[in-house]
């Protein structure tokens, strides 16, 4: 289909454009900078047109969360797919995936309409104690990890504990503490061209560097625990690391407790209590940075549902009062600020190269919001709800706030290495009640994949 | 003769992966690191009698006044479309044992039929669902319990009849990272109303009065929160409670017989093992020995909310039933992935057969749903003849394989053509 997308403001930081009115053409499903004629033409006068949001964090897919409908009785995939869509997203990432339960978050994510999905590799580094500690073997730690990311059918690598500590007390000459695993993860993503996505916490934040070539931090929420790590947090982002901030909705009180234990150090708690002064430090710090890496995430249990609301604590500052009162930041997030933080940096995080920008080439996945226009344009409260247009790979999948498209073709993105097994990977299978065969991802599991070089 | 390694089994939800398997003309005939139930599926034996052999179903039927004839297919499908859309009350019963895409199919179908779907094993399933919104839940994959856990109880459950290789691949004698030793490095219990082969490997092994389990769990909490036991709780309470204060890492796999106590065993042994977490890891893992349980469940939570049977008598409300159906209000039955008239108490048979309620059955062999079905549709076995998609115990899912050829066509194509008749 030929598209011509007429009159609206487009804001795409990548291309430097701030609202400026121009047309923005699509053939098949890519942006193009000309076109001979359009099937059709959407105007788009007094809208915002951005590409599609991407979100980092979502936790739609991680092993457990089916329980979570048991306290609050969903949404359904579905539903989450559908509510997605109406915010303007296009990509949801899910942020853990583990070798073990990859074929389950593959299946979930498959079921999550409309939306493109990807997923992170966690990564255990207690099953890698010894060979971390041995420099001739991180070549091997590389592979295994790249050989890794292929057969879970995942897109990056994250580490939630980047240490390696164990509960008994047998096994306590193995354990490798933060600073020196950390020490130890940036030499080997430098040597061997990996990138990290280290889950934020007081430890990692409060090191004395973190390279910004080998490590984002995610949910850089969950470090603040002091006003120190706040300061820390600031001295990263403005060395170069790129973080997402982790809004949180306050729920003091969520009701009984489903955690999770992956075989990490802790267990994966799928329904935290957040108090209002966790949820107040994420925003302050998410309003304090006013560079240009810092990418907007929720933290889970906050439902994709609220996330206008995180959103109008960002954009405008008299509907923050609301909630905060008069004490927090005057700051007030641009539209071009907000579509950095929801549309461009996340695609980079993740390596979509082609998303998150509107350049030629750009794959057409772009979100349409109505505009109030005032002395300066802003997105209310109920735009940010519902968007007017959603174009899907060329595909138009809201119309005019109807969902005209439910079953819009999605597909699933993983990295493809073509890497191969290592005596590492046999290490780490052999604690498995699976055989390896049945541990890596089978076509019929998920997808559609696409592999990404 | 074809050596295929590695193939997935079907036979109960640990759904081992480790099967060697030689093929003659393209069929089993023999298998390594198989349990009975493997066996009974693989190379078509009776469960509880090995050498006798299951029959096949071959050809799709109906019977018409007590006689079974051989239809075509499309004349099955016709007959079972009929009988499930002039129905007022159909049910779609079973499922546990169906592949996901089997169970997906039935979904569909139910919701078209305006049906109500009901899982084999939910009188056991919905009373852990209702327990742990009450509780909440620590829960943990079979990989991170046979790592972790230095204390296993298995609580109305005998694993070595429901899932045979659970204590040897999972839990008791499995070496995991942290349990080198296997047993030596556990301790495990077992609370029952009988005496089963689990007493020689569980110390302690605590039979108790039936309907005494709800008041045993409560007299273990009790204790853990150091009040003195009651004198009407049950004995072996202190017992109990010793050797889960000693645990660093437990985990209570609660089998069917859970069930028959009633819904406050579940609500008991969840709320004992929230208090346990309070300081240490103790997870409560129903034990379902149908392959694909977790597989039905799963599917129900993601598609509709609710682990509990879907009813979709008023489309635009759809509610989710925690209760096992009223089957005297039933009218239609359409049972795949189960034997529903062996799971019936005598009595519920009885009014079926008097009321004369027609049941569609889909089953790859004969059994007692099948000899009194009005619609006999074969199907291939899942995982066996037919790839599918299947969940193990703990949620995880597996892609089955299929290592035979198929006579039948497969569950989910049954339904999906079923669905196209309606």
């Amino acid at each position: 289909m030929r598209l011509k997308i007429t009159g609206g403001r487009i804001y795409d930081p990548a291309s430097g454009w701030q609202g400026e009115v121009r047309d923005l053409l699509i053939e098949g499903d890519r942006v193009v900078s000309r076109l001979t004629a359009a099937d059709r033409i959407i105007d788009a006068k007094r809208k915002m047109v951005v590409a599609g949001g991407i979100d980092l964090g979502a936790q739609v897919a991680t092993y457990g969360a089916t329980f979570l409908y048991l306290l609050n009785g969903g949404p359904t995939l579905r539903e989450l797919g559908l509510a997605y869509a109406f915010l303007g997203y296009t990509h949801v990432h899910e942020p853990f995936l583990t070798p073990v339960t990859a074929a389950l978050v593959h299946r979930r994510l498959a079921a999550l309409p409309i939306v493109d999905v990807s997923a992170s590799l966690v990564l255990n580094l207690r099953d890698l104690d010894a060979w971390l500690k041995d420099r001739d073997r991180w070549g091997e730690i590389a592979e295994t990890i790249r050989f890794l990311l292929e057969k879970t059918r995942s897109l990056d690598v994250r580490l939630v504990e980047p240490f390696v500590r164990y509960r008994q007390e047998f096994y306590a000459h193995r354990n490798i503490y933060p600073d020196e695993a950390l020490d130890i993860l940036t030499r080997l993503a430098l040597d061997h061209r990996l990138k990290f996505i280290v889950q934020a916490s007081p430890d990692v934040v409060n090191a004395s560097y973190l390279e910004p070539r080998a490590f984002h931090l995610a949910g850089l929420s969950q470090a603040l625990q002091n006003g120190g790590a706040g300061a820390a947090a600031l001295r990263h982002l403005d060395a170069g690391v790129t973080a997402d901030c982790g809004l949180y909705l306050p729920r003091p009180d969520p009701g009984p407790q489903i955690k999770v234990d992956l075989g990490w150090y802790q267990p994966l708690n799928l329904n935290p209590a957040i108090f209002r002064q966790q949820a107040r430090d994420a925003l302050d710090l998410a309003l304090s940075y006013q560079g240009h890496n810092l990418a907007f995430s929720a933290m889970a249990p906050t439902p994709v549902r609220e996330y206008p609301e995180l959103f109008t604590w960002l954009l405008d500052r008299t509907l923050r009062q609301k909630t905060w009162g008069k004490e927090t930041a005057e700051r007030e997030y641009s539209l071009s600020d907000w579509t950095r933080a929801t549309r461009t940096l996340p695609a980079q995080i993740l390596g979509l190269t082609d998303r998150g920008h509107l350049q030629p080439g750009a794959r057409a996945d772009v979100a349409i919001y109505d505009l109030s226009e005032g002395k300066k344009p802003r997105l209310s409260p109920a735009s940010l709800r519902r968007v007017h247009t959603l174009i899907k790979g060329g595909e138009i999948v809201i119309d005019n706030f109807q969902l005209v498209k439910p079953d819009a073709a999605k597909a699933t993105y993983f990295r493809r290495t073509e890497a191969q097994a290592t005596a590492l990977v046999a290490d780490i299978c052999q604690y498995r009640s699976f055989r390896p065969e049945s541990l890596w991802v089978p076509d019929e599991l998920g997808g559609p994949w696409v592999g990404m070089d | 003769m074809e050596l295929k390694e590695s193939i997935i089994c079907p036979g109960c939800a640990c759904l081992c992966d480790d099967l060697d398997i030689i093929l003659e003309n393209g069929r089993p005939v023999a298998i390594h690191n198989v349990c009975t139930w493997g066996v009974g599926k693989f190379l078509a034996e009776k469960k509880l009698r090995p050498n006798k052999e299951r029959r096949r179903l071959t050809d799709p039927q109906i019977s018409r006044h007590g006689r079974a004839e051989k239809v075509s297919y499309e004349a099955a499908l016709g007959e079972a479309a009929a009988i499930l859309t002039q129905a007022r009350r159909p049910v779609i019963y079973g499922l546990a044992n169906s592949g996901a895409w089997a169970q997906e199919a039935a979904l569909a179908l139910t919701a078209n039929l305006k049906a109500r779907l009901e899982p084999a094993d939910l009188a056991f399933m919905a009373p852990f669902y209702q327990a742990v919104q009450k509780h909440g839940l620590f829960w943990a994959p079979l990989e991170v319990i046979r790592d972790e856990a230095d204390a296993v109880v298995y609580w109305g459950a005998n694993p070595l009849h429901s899932c045979p290789r659970h204590a040897v691949r999972y839990a008791v004698f499995a070496r995991g990272r942290f349990t080198e030793r296997g047993i030596e490095d556990r301790q495990v219990a077992a609370v029952d109303i009988y005496r089963t082969e689990l007493a020689g490997i569980c110390h302690p092994y605590i039979q108790i009065d039936p309907f005494q389990e709800a008041a045993l769990a409560e007299a273990v909490m009790a204790s853990l929160n150091g009040h003195p036991a009651s004198e009407d709780a049950p004995a072996d309470a202190d017992k109990l409670a010793a050797f889960f204060a000693n645990a660093a890492y437990g985990v209570i796999f609660c089998g069917r017989g859970v069930a028959y106590g009633g819904p406050q065993v579940f609500d008991r042994l969840a709320a004992l093992a929230a208090r346990l977490n309070e300081k240490k890891p103790f997870v409560l893992f129903p034990l379902s020995g149908d392959f694909n349980s977790a597989g039905l469940y799963e599917l129900l939570l993601r598609e509709t909310g609710s682990p509990f049977a879907p009813d979709f008598a008023d489309p635009a409300a759809p509610t989710s039933q925690a209760s096992p159906v009223d089957f005297q209000e039933v009218d239609a039955v359409l049972v795949t992935g189960a034997d529903l008239l062996w799971f019936l108490q005598a009595e519920q048979v009885q009014d079926l057969k008097k009321r004369q309620v027609p049941i569609v059955a889909l089953s790859p062999f004969a059994d007692r749903t099948t000899a009194q079905a009005r619609v006999c549709l074969p199907v291939a076995l899942d995982g066996i003849e037919a790839a599918e998609i299947a969940y193990r115990m703990d949620g995880l899912p597996v892609l089955l394989r299929p290592v035979a050829s198929a006579s039948a066509p497969p569950a989910h194509r049954v339904l999906a053509d079923l669905n196209l008749f309606l």
